[in-house]
């Protein structure tokens, strides 16, 4: 009988140690946004974010080495030539920001931006 | 008026330039500087939102590199620019008084839209306004003449 408690209590345990590993993680999962980025335009180009909501920014270059710099937001990641980077971020205030190329890429680099919607 | 001076002062200028590259005549220079100062290059009171700190500096000095240096060499000063004598009007040193009385605004108002008639192109939008400006922080602040080299590609 005591066997027989004590096993059914560790299955619970066990359970809820399951349970709960599950809701942390998917509470935790950051959303992935996927960005391609071409000569001289990004693909969205707009993108909406939620404030203290952590986002990986998956960036593929489909031709030459790109970056995307967002002075205001402290972030810059830079793209090497066919090749996606992976870059975790969570925006910590709220506002419209826009980003630029900040790796040289051709006659119209100056214009190539993009902009995040930071919403709270 | 002002256009009509312009054009006056073109009318008066260019006929004995012709098309041949040459080394202008010293009156020609300074009509042409002149009109340029005072006339055609706008934006004079324009001013530099950048902070004067060494990231802008740094930031201008790579900016600066991407495509500038093929004309005015590493230092803006020419050094290195097999051609630099050979055109019309022959390439200012970035260092000179010609340039550095330009204002701020300016010189943002002449990376921005260009020189003509020279060799100067316009970079509003192969460049982001905050690479220009970080170049005119580098303009303000060039390293002594020949002392970065020569830029790579007259040196093969």
């Amino acid at each position: 009988m005591k066997n027989r408690f004590i096993a059914s209590f560790f299955i619970a345990v066990l359970f809820a140690a399951l349970v709960f590993s599950c809701r942390v993680h998917a509470q935790e999962a950051p959303q992935r946004i996927e960005i391609v980025a071409q000569r001289f335009r990004y693909s969205p180009n707009e993108i909406t974010l939620k404030k203290g909501m952590p986002v990986i920014l998956a960036i593929t270059s489909n031709d030459v080495n790109h970056g995307m710099k967002f002075k205001e937001l402290d972030l810059d990641i830079k793209i090497k030539k066919h090749a996606t980077v992976e870059a975790p971020f969570t925006p910590e205030k709220t506002g419209t920001f826009v980003g630029q190329c900040s790796v040289f890429c051709g006659s119209g680099h100056g214009s190539m931006k993009i902009t995040f919607h930071v919403t709270e | 008026m002002r256009r009509l001076l312009q054009f006056v002062m073109m009318i008066l200028v260019l006929p004995p330039c012709g098309c041949k590259v040459s080394a202008p005549g010293n009156f020609e220079r300074r009509v042409m500087v002149g009109i340029k100062h005072d006339f055609t290059v706008r934006n004079k009171s324009g001013k530099n939102p950048l902070p004067s700190t060494a990231e802008t500096f740094a930031a201008g000095k790579e900016a600066f590199g991407h495509y500038c240096i093929a004309c005015h060499g590493l230092d803006g000063q020419n050094t290195g620019v097999p051609f630099a004598e050979h055109m019309s009007p022959p390439l200012p040193s970035l260092a000179s008084a010609e340039v550095q009385s330009y204002t701020d605004g300016q010189l943002k108002w002449i990376i921005d839209n260009g020189i003509a008639p020279s060799g100067m192109p316009a970079s509003r939008g192969t460049l982001s306004d905050d690479e220009i400006w970080s170049i005119v922080h580098f303009l303000r602040h060039l390293p002594p003449a020949g002392s970065l080299g020569e830029p790579e590609m007259y040196s093969h």
